[in-house]
């Protein structure tokens, strides 16, 4: 028996691992291996330089603060999206006539692609006519002209508005989907029980909604690290790197100035942060598979 | 979601929430459609229109010439079947491989099962970039670059992080006493995957096929550096080409936008129905 | 003007597709070549480039065109995978030096002297843009030149009729123009490559083309009094309001819509604007012309500024004889440089092309350029590309806030110091 389910794991393992090893883990082992070299890319002739790199890292103020840009971009890039799609789908479940059309309407922006989305954007926060300053300026009755993208203190944040518009939606469906699963009678059962509508949310509704919490966040990080493409539509990490993130960083040292060693060098790093990442949420995933497993 | 209740048990005073909700959702709405009438607009106009009036005016007359444009190219019919040829193998075979290595996980579990888990989720957390050069030397060296098979292999394999944990945290809600049961009856572990692990598992397969399509659809990246003539180029290589060194085409870009955005939308509509339908029956074993 | 153009691409793009299958290899071979004429006006008269050439040559071309900024990439991912393609178009000056110095590309004199390039290329460009560490390497399919671009309605309605030649001159015209309400620059360095021409030409209309390759080759600093000067020159410009607001937030075309609404009077920019000007159905003269940039210090030489577009053959091409008598036709051929550079608001640099065929303003840009006595490449292809990061980065900051420019100037100083040593 026990011999027999030994078999099993590896005929269902051989394909996945085999794959994910030739076309993920030996490329990724090779970067590593360029991590300690002077490689530039086009020439064969690189040197060891051990760990210069990596010291180099620690006296690069850009790693810094793409470093620091990256973990506001990811808590922001989770948290809003999570929330906001908790609230529509809350919303949206309530009974609504034309549910179905909110929900497409919601949705629609995942459809889009980076490029589409990133040129969106920046003509909704153009300075002139943009549609942001339009706005506040026929409610404030003001004419502002105030360049979200241009100013290093709003760039990061307008990307991360951009991709909150995008990703709402994805979050609100799953939500929906897990709120069809809390029976029915249990919230009538509340109802008659006289429970306020949040004590309802608090008590019963966000508690069973857990296994779609675990799915929105697992899917809404995966998505904010393939953040990149939209930066460097909108921003390019711009203006001079306020918003650049750790990936974006990485490509401007190896693809812009042809520094492929100490690209790889930010790229472990990256890695090594992304395993910790996952290390935490995995702890937390067991608790829930306790609760529910 | 469409079906619309009875609101409220006749002979209780009236609700108002109802109305303010559907006052807030559409007020939302409003907000969520504004960038998206940006696309619309974009692909009714003219470039002229749009570098000399502004984008955001209502057009004084509908201009299709763009669509026309975007639907009479031979090269876009081209790109959407690579496209399609591209993401849909991908998609399932991403699928298929996150099935086998979910269920082992959380079925049939081994020391190091867990570390295992930890490397290949953690397969989803780096730029594509660190791998990009790597990956090139590897295909170049077996001969298939400017096929589309590369882009194919890599998205399985990128896709496949993301597969094994939906699918491994979804097969560890299927209580162990359906499979010991089925087990005890005869059957093999396959026969467990497929006949009763995986039909408990629509909602998670809905979920994935709708988001793999349309991550594998929209990228550009892998596309763009294993294909090299036109004939083999996606179309979202299409619409980002038609950014030129010094000239852009923003109306253009815009319909073929919409064109391109249409195929993962209709995944969307299709496959909803699962996963809703789905989720109540994994809850219903609850 | 859409059904036209649409039949016109049906015609082009189906025999473009059945080229691209080796059935259409004759005894010639075939070469690959990569390039970044994207956009649908490039492809188009490319397409009708290539096609001419595989008819004439005999050798058939397999194309791979990628857009301008993935090519950096896409470019560099492929020579780590010793996989280039036999000819790719590459930018002229520091860019091209850096593939030469690792050995990636091959060297094309016996192809140059052979067909007597020398006396087809026009010797202003072909001294700076062809030859590295004494070999020719790269052939130019065209250049451009930076200019000011103005609106001819707004310059006539501000009373402006004679166009400045010096400093004072110019400076006296920004202030006509910002007292009838007009923002005299527009200029949109949002991808901060935009804001480079005003450093290049302030840098050397007051130090000169001596001063200005050495700060291009790391022996000279960014806080030197000569680059302080320049620079204060320019905060002088943008702390009188001449400069439009927020220029970091517009891309380079944002910066042509502005002057061409007739927002702002004028733009410092390369003659391709003309081609999207062109391409929004302005007239040349009529609704824009250009100005060059005004004298400072006198007795200077008066350089000129701007990009050229080349083509070079990669070290180990598997096609050699095919890529050079591609890298020949390309550049020989009056016809396809006649349709090239008519296309697209380009510059040849074939000395059998008739000015003609330019429209009046690019006629009187190729005048600019036969006149002036340096031709020399703007910023980001004069020194080598992790340096011209930093000063790209420094140009926007200081276009963000000028006051500090001091400070942006000793960092630059510090930093590109540290990028020419890597």
């Amino acid at each position: 028996m026990e011999r027999e389910t030994g078999v099993w794991r590896l005929v269902f393992l051989a394909l996945p691992l085999g794959v994910f090893t030739v076309l993920v883990i030996w490329p990724l082992a090779s970067s590593f291996y360029y991590s300690f070299t002077n490689w530039n890319g086009f020439s064969d002739n690189f040197e060891f330089v051990g760990f210069l790199n990596f010291k180099k890292l620690w006296t690069d103020k850009l790693f810094f603060n793409a470093a620091v840009n990256t973990a506001i971009w990811m808590v922001a890039a989770v948290l809003i999206p999570t929330l906001l799609g908790l609230g529509l789908a809350l919303l949206i479940d309530s009974r609504i006539p034309g549910g179905s059309v909110f929900k497409s309407i919601f949705y629609f922006p995942i459809c889009l692609s980076a490029v589409v989305v990133g040129q969106i954007w920046i003509w909704i926060y153009q300075p002139d006519w943009g549609l942001l300053n339009v706005a506040i300026g026929a409610v404030t009755n003001t004419s502002p002209d105030f360049a979200w993208l241009a100013k290093p203190d709003t760039a990061l944040g307008s990307v991360i508005a951009a991709w909150c518009w995008q990703h709402t939606g994805l979050a609100m469906v799953i939500y929906l989907a897990g709120l069809t699963s809390i029976p029915e009678d249990l919230l009538e059962v509340c109802e008659i029980e006289g429970a306020s509508t949040w004590q309802r949310l608090r008590v019963v509704i966000i508690p069973l909604l857990t296994p779609a919490t675990v799915v929105v966040v697992a899917l809404n990080v995966i998505n904010s690290l393939k953040g990149f493409e939209i930066l460097y539509i909108m921003t390019g990490g711009g203006p001079f790197n306020s918003s650049d993130t750790l990936a974006m960083h990485m490509y401007n040292e190896s693809f812009k100035k042809y520094l492929m060693g100490y690209g790889s060098a930010i790229s472990v790093v990256l890695f090594i942060v992304a395993l910790t990442i996952i290390g935490i949420y995995f702890r937390e995933l067991k608790k829930v598979d306790e609760i529910y497993g | 979601m469409a079906e619309a209740h009875p609101a409220a048990p006749v002979g209780r005073e009236f609700n108002p929430w109802p109305v303010v909700i559907f006052i807030v959702l559409v007020c939302l709405a409003v907000l969520f459609l504004a960038p998206t009438a940006g696309v619309l607009l974009s692909s009714v106009k003219t470039t002229r229109e749009i570098a000399l009036g502004d984008l955001w005016s209502f057009p004084t007359r509908l201009y299709l010439g763009n669509f026309v444009e975007v639907l009479n190219k031979p090269a876009v019919h081209q790109y959407l079947i690579n496209t399609l040829l591209v993401t849909v193998p991908a998609t399932a075979a991403s699928i298929g491989l996150g099935v086998l290595a979910g269920y082992v996980f959380a079925k049939l579990p081994f020391r190091g099962s867990e570390a295992l888990f930890l490397v290949i989720v953690a397969g989803m957390f780096f730029p594509p970039q660190v791998i990009l050069i790597p990956l090139y030397r590897l295909f170049n060296a077996v001969g298939l670059i400017d096929t589309l098979y590369p882009v194919i292999l890599i998205h399985i394999a990128m896709g496949m992080p993301i597969c094994t944990l939906l699918m491994r945290n979804f097969f560890a809600t299927v209580p162990n006493a359906l499979r010991e049961a089925a087990i005890l009856e005869g059957a093999s572990e396959w026969q467990v995957l497929t006949r009763v692990a995986l039909p408990l598992s629509l909602p998670a397969l809905a979920v994935l096929a709708t988001l793999q399509f349309t991550w594998i659809w929209n990228d550009f990246l892998w596309p763009l550096i294993f294909t090299q003539s036109d004939d083999k180029r996606t179309i979202m290589l299409g619409i980002v080409n038609l950014k030129g060194q010094y000239l852009v085409a923003w109306g253009i870009q815009g319909a073929l936008s919409l064109v391109a955005s249409l195929p993962t939308l209709i995944v969307f509509l299709f496959f909803q129905r699962y996963f809703i339908k789905g989720m109540t029956m994994g809850a219903v074993k609850g | 003007m859409f059904s036209r153009s649409t039949m016109l691409m049906a015609a082009i793009v189906a025999p473009a597709i059945a080229a691209a299958t080796p059935s259409f290899a004759q005894d010639g071979g075939e070469v690959s070549i990569m390039h970044y004429f994207t956009g649908a006006l490039g492809l188009e008269v490319l397409q009708e480039i290539f096609n001419e050439f595989q008819e004439k040559s005999g050798v058939a071309i397999k194309e791979s065109p990628i857009g301008h900024e993935d090519f950096k990439s896409g470019i560099l991912v492929r020579a780590a995978g010793h996989n280039l393609p036999d000819v790719f178009s590459y930018w002229a000056g520091a860019r091209t030096q850096f593939v030469i110095d690792h050995d990636s590309l091959r060297p094309i004199d016996d192809m140059w002297a052979a067909n007597g390039l020398d006396n087809v290329i026009a010797k202003s460009v072909a001294d700076g843009a062809t030859v590295y560490n004494g070999k020719h390497y790269l052939v130019p399919f065209n250049y451009h030149y930076a200019g000011m671009f103005y609106n001819t309605k707004v310059m006539a309605d501000a009373g402006i009729t004679e166009m400045p030649k010096t400093w004072d001159e110019f400076l006296a015209m920004c202030e006509t123009l910002n007292s009838k309400g007009v923002t005299p620059i527009a200029l949109g360095s949002k991808n901060r490559w935009p804001a480079q021409f005003w450093f290049d030409y302030l840098v050397l209309r007051t130090a000169g083309t001596e001063y200005r390759a050495k700060l291009m080759d790391g022996s000279a600093s960014y806080n030197d009094p000569e680059v302080q000067k320049a620079m204060g020159l320019w905060k002088e410009l943008v702390d009188k309001g001449y400069f439009v607001a927020n220029a970091n937030a517009d891309d380079w075309t944002d910066a042509g819509d502005k002057v061409a609404r007739g927002d702002a009077a004028m733009t410092l920019m390369g003659t391709w604007i003309t081609g999207y000007w062109n391409g929004i159905d302005l007239k040349p003269e009529a609704d824009y012309n250009f100005f060059e940039f005004p004298q400072i210090t006198e007795g200077l030489p008066n350089a000129v500024v701007g990009p050229v577009d080349g083509f070079v053959i990669s070290a180990n091409a598997a096609n050699p004889e095919g890529a050079e008598k591609f890298l020949n036709f390309v550049v020989s051929d009056t016809d396809i440089q006649t349709k090239w550079a008519s296309s697209r608001g380009a510059l040849s640099a074939n000395t059998g092309i008739d000015p003609s065929i330019y429209t009046p303003v690019m006629q009187k840009a190729a005048k600019a350029v036969a006149d002036a006595d340096a031709f020399v490449f703007n910023y980001d292809l004069s020194t080598p590309p992790p340096v011209a990061e930093v000063g790209l980065s420094m140009f926007s900051r200081f276009m963000d806030d000028p006051s500090k420019v001091d400070a942006i100037l000793d960092q630059a100083a510090e930093d590109a110091k540290k990028a020419f040593t890597e």
